[in-house]
């Protein structure tokens, strides 16, 4: 997992009303917006694409214990559909416990994914599904440790614009 | 006039005495009129001559005015002693050896921009040491030095140009509003009050301090929140509301 220290906490984390779901319309939206800026950057920080309701409530995300304040579970909830209409989450379960997180949509993906292909030259080679997220030459790469169904989405868009081709079920060749 | 004397006095003392004393009411006015345009004739010409000392002054301590907000000000006042205002727009001496008046409008663009860009953060209000610091920031560490005067002035030359800027409060805890729209002396108690705890207010303590109505503390309160300058927090320890100021919040701490 990333670390949880230097993580940069955006103004309102510290801001306690935050963590009330304002009755005003219009500061109702830029609150809700904070907050679906603010759960993308840190699932994006600490290389985390699930999130699990019950856990992440009790997490330093929803819970501000410096300040004493936390979002409530219809809270989440609310801020998670508001992510969900964004194409940022998929719910894993009609229960809604469970969600996929996209910090990067799998199109994102995809085209971060083919610039690097592009750039370190491995057009017209077959590489492993592994050996893109997990090999020695994209540790420095934000697409380093993907989670593996979100790999598969983003190389399945470039299959579909004729950019890869998967092989067998480990290997991807890549075309220019 | 010594000849019209002379023949006078040789007709008699009575007639001779009455027409002198005309003679010198006469004289006198006439010299008082004199020694009226005289004393105006030399006090143009100190003017001028003060004038030109002062233009002279300026171009000699351009840097000097330019960079020392204190020199600046001091300037500016003796200028507004001899009625002279170096910021008056439009081409001249001032605008263009100076540059004063370009400086202003410079600084005032530039507040305008700091405004617009905490707007959705803050509601449209900024203690004015906020603003002075985001000031700097922007201006860079090689650029003229600014002081909170410059800031005032700059802001007063904007409301010159109806850009609807308010200064509420007075000295360093002033609070600059960029929107228009109602602000009354209710409110600008409420924001100083919130200026004192970290930028939160509760109804209690509003009626603890000035011991208002409570219609009249939730009228208050309710139309901060509604022109997005407050925002609720209910999770308090004695479960009443609290009302937060993000302009006021953190204001003095690193932000």
């Amino acid at each position: 997992m990333g670390t949880t220290s230097n993580f940069r906490w955006p103004w309102q984390y510290d801001f306690p009303p935050f963590f009330t779901m304002q009755k005003n319309a219009d500061t109702r939206f830029k609150q809700t917006e904070a907050w679906c800026s603010l759960i993308l950057d840190y699932h994006n920080h600490h290389k985390l694409f699930r999130l699990r309701v019950t856990d992440v409530l009790a997490s330093p995300l929803f819970y501000n214990k410096a300040i004493d304040r936390r979002l409530t579970k219809p809270d989440v909830i609310e801020i998670l559909s508001i992510l969900h209409k964004k194409g940022n989450i998929e719910w894993e379960d009609k229960e809604k416990t469970v969600c996929k997180v996209f910090w990067k949509t799998p199109a994102q993906w995809s085209d971060i994914i083919f610039k690097w292909v592009n750039q370190s030259g491995l057009n017209n080679t077959v590489c492993t599904l592994h050996e893109i997220t997990n090999g020695p030459h994209s540790s420095d790469q934000e697409f380093y440790a993907l989670d593996d169904q979100i790999l598969m989405q983003a190389i399945q868009i470039l299959q579909a614009s004729g950019k890869a081709e998967l092989m067998g079920t480990e290997g991807v060749k890549f075309f220019t | 006039m010594g000849y019209i004397g002379g023949i006078q006095a040789k007709r008699g003392v009575g007639a001779s005495a009455i027409t002198k004393k005309k003679l010198e009411a006469v004289r006198y006015k006439e010299h008082g009129n004199e020694l009226a345009m005289i004393q105006l004739d030399q006090l143009s010409g100190q003017l001028e001559t003060f004038h030109s000392h002062l233009e002279k002054f300026a171009a000699n301590h351009k840097q000097e005015i330019r960079k020392n907000p204190q020199f600046r000000r001091q300037f500016q006042q003796m200028c507004a002693t001899i009625g002279v205002d170096p910021l008056a727009s439009g081409k001249g001496f001032w605008s263009e050896i100076l540059g004063v008046g370009d400086f202003y409008y410079e600084l005032g663009v530039q507040l305008v921009e700091i405004c617009i860009t905490t707007r959705p953060q803050n509601g449209g209000i900024i203690a004015i040491t906020e603003l002075h610091q985001k000031l700097m920031k922007t201006r860079g560490k090689y650029a003229q030095d600014v002081s909170i005067d410059d800031v005032r002035t700059a802001l007063s030359k904007l409301k010159l140009l109806g850009t609807g800027f308010t200064l509420l409060g007075t000295g360093l805890k002033q609070i600059v509003k960029s929107v228009p729209g109602e602000l009354n002396m209710d409110h600008s108690a409420i924001l100083e009050l919130a200026q004192k705890s970290n930028g939160k207010v509760s109804h209690a303590d509003v009626k603890s301090v000035y011991n208002w109505q409570p219609e009249r503390i939730q009228d208050v309160l309710e139309h901060l929140t509604k022109e997005g300058m407050a925002w609720v927090d209910t999770q308090t320890p004695k479960n009443e509301t609290w009302y937060w100021f993000p302009a006021l919040f953190g204001v003095g701490d690193n932000k």
